[in-house]
């Protein structure tokens, strides 16, 4: 060994039309947000739940950020466009593994910006009878809210703008770009530009 | 009060405004559909001479919308309407959901073969799928 392997640049796609933040600027705020849940929630074990599938690589960091006991649950659930010639209404497509019932539970998401799908799914968990509901967002867009959303612990407000990268897709690509960027708008309106 | 179809459902004035409708529903957020006029001028007589109703109010929320078209002039007009309305009525919480508010939310969506239907026809194609009201 001669020591560590050095660390590449990070990918700037030609669809992006901007880095809104970048990756150095993503660890900081994570490692704060990890630091101050671990210390709201010390002695609770919360469980961190967590909607698939761009909210992956903000969880993946942030309870490496939480030095307490705790776990972690998944749920998918059918977005609109996906829907709407089959169900009139979100179906979840897949379900928490363990019972919530007396838990402490955060909500991880990564970004929340009409903020539908949340406040589903928070009237969803909140009948699963936990001890405590949060939620905790990377990203809030607040331009664009739809519904009532309390927001516990945020990382960042940003401007309402298409963002992509660090789990947040377009199509589903982009979602492994190490920052977060504004995608280019050609990229989803060929007219446009 | 808006006018409504035959099994009770609103009629949209325009394919957006059908389209939002299909996505507060399918999220499980109740909507009502131009519910309220405000009247924002009077003439000497005291009658009310123009007026705004919201297209949507969002009780959860006690929020109205108000879906803008692709006109600009319209949307101008609506501005206009709006400024008066939060001076007359501070206390309502009104948001103005522009073109390209809603173009977001349909790229959001994947919608974009809707998008580029209503873009089209400015939003006032044919309603062949109406949503139900679901407050």
């Amino acid at each position: 060994m001669t020591g560590p392997a050095p660390v590449p640049e990070p990918i700037v796609s030609p669809d992006v039309e901007e880095v809104l933040l970048t990756h150095e600027q993503i660890t900081a705020r994570v490692g704060e947000l990890g630091a101050q849940l671990a210390a709201d929630y010390d002695d609770r074990s919360p469980v961190l739940v967590s909607v698939l599938k761009g909210s992956i690589i903000f969880l993946a960091d942030l309870v490496r950020a939480m030095d307490i006991p705790l776990a972690i649950d998944l749920m998918e659930v059918s977005s609109y466009g996906a829907a709407t010639e089959s169900s009139g209404q979100v179906r979840i497509l897949k379900d928490l593994s363990g019972s919530i019932e007396d838990r402490h539970v955060i909500v991880v998401e990564d970004i929340i910006d009409t903020g539908l799908t949340l406040n589903y799914l928070l009237r969803y968990l909140e009948d699963r009878g936990p001890a405590s509901i949060r939620v905790c967002c990377l990203l809030d867009k607040p331009a664009r809210r739809l519904a009532s959303i309390e927001i516990d612990y945020r990382g960042f407000t940003i401007p309402d703008r298409f963002v992509i990268g660090y789990g947040l897709d377009y199509d589903e690509r982009y979602r492994n770009l190490p920052y977060i960027g504004v995608l280019r708008p050609s990229v989803y309106t060929p007219a446009a530009e | 009060m808006a006018a409504t179809l035959t099994d009770g459902s609103p009629r949209f004035a325009h394919q957006s405004e059908a389209e939002l409708a299909r996505i507060l529903d399918f999220y499980g957020v109740a909507w009502q559909y131009e519910p309220d006029i405000f009247p924002l001028s009077w003439n000497a007589e005291g009658a009310v001479t123009e007026s705004f109703a919201p297209d949507f109010y969002l009780p959860e929320v006690d929020l109205y919308l108000e879906l803008t078209t692709l006109k600009q002039s319209l949307v101008r007009k609506k501005n206009r309407k709006l400024r008066w309305l939060r001076q007359l009525y501070p206390d309502v919480r009104v948001k103005l959901f522009y073109a390209r508010d809603f173009r977001a939310l349909m790229v959001k969506y994947g919608r974009l073969d809707f998008l580029a239907d209503v873009t089209a026809m400015n939003g006032n194609g044919p309603l062949d799928d109406r949503a139900s009201a679901s407050a």
